[in-house]
């Protein structure tokens, strides 16, 4: 995969927005379907600001948009930022590596057959 | 780490676009009877599911067709992985849906091992790349760190 310095400008702002937990966490609620600032801040317990600091982050790297209804200004997730594929299989990917590691080192603490 | 090492090989991530699926395979140096164990037992489940090594916090299995099932890690307890089993075929295979699409875990003894298949069969394209970018929402720090390495390597300039 070959991506020029458009493409790099673009994952590195992609790297930025998901280094934090609580960014990661807003995206999985997006996955979930469009939702308002105030519905971000119940769950999170982050004050309006703060919320909107984060969705600020996520909207510059493309992750998420604003959704249809310009009043309560809900976001949503970007569908192109998951265009590329192949950028997005590798996290899925370590996460049932890490997976099987441990099922692995589990399997191998059961010394007797189960019935 | 996978106790054969031609299963190694094999035991890549498949993405047919065709059916919407998801399909990898592992072998492990364990009877099947104790791998569907470790799938269908909260006591066990528990020790493995959290891709961060930690114990869930929570694990409920309801192990008939029709019944629910809930892990709920500590890292992401406002997302547990739920769902509803479909088919429990001991120690064969394990079907179930969960977030929008459907699971299916399949066991086979292969020279005394046992090959793990598992396939997340979605309902379209759109909706494979959802739970595909689920893998970077639920990312563990670790798993980030992973994505930077991947990002690195693959971002190298052409010559």
């Amino acid at each position: 995969m070959v991506i020029d310095d458009a493409g790099t400008d673009r994952l590195n702002s992609v790297f930025q927005a998901l280094s934090d937990p609580t960014r990661r966490a807003i995206l999985a609620r997006l996955m979930a379907g469009e939702a308002t600032v105030s519905q971000l801040m119940q769950p999170f317990q982050l004050s309006q600001p703060a919320i909107s600091k984060h969705l600020k982050v996520l909207e510059a790297a493309g992750l998420i948009e604003g959704g249809r209804d310009a009043q309560r200004r809900p976001r949503r997730l970007a569908p192109q930022a998951m265009r590329d594929i192949t950028q997005w299989i590798e996290p899925f990917r370590q996460q049932w590596e890490s997976r099987c590691a441990h099922l692995d080192r589990h399997l191998a603490t059961i010394t007797t057959t189960e019935t | 780490m996978p106790a054969d090492p031609k299963a190694a090989s094999r035991s890549g991530f498949h993405l047919d676009r065709h059916t919407n699926t998801i399909r990898f395979i592992r072998v492990f140096a364990a009877p099947r009877v104790n791998l569907f164990a470790a799938w269908t037992r909260p006591d066990q489940v528990t020790q493995w599911w959290d891709a961060t090594g930690e114990p869930l916090t929570a694990c409920e299995i309801d192990l008939r067709p029709g019944g629910a099932f809930r892990f709920t890690t500590r890292s992401h307890p406002e997302m547990p992985f739920a769902g509803i089993y479909r088919e429990i075929v001991p120690p064969d295979h394990l079907v179930f849906e969960a977030m929008g699409s459907t699971g299916r875990v399949a066991f086979r003894e292969v020279a005394g091992q046992t090959e793990m298949t598992v396939e997340i069969v979605c309902r379209s394209a759109e909706h494979l790349e959802q739970v595909l970018s689920m893998g970077v929402a639920t990312g563990t720090s670790q798993t980030l760190d992973h994505l930077v390495a991947f990002a690195r390597r693959t971002m190298r300039p052409s010559p």
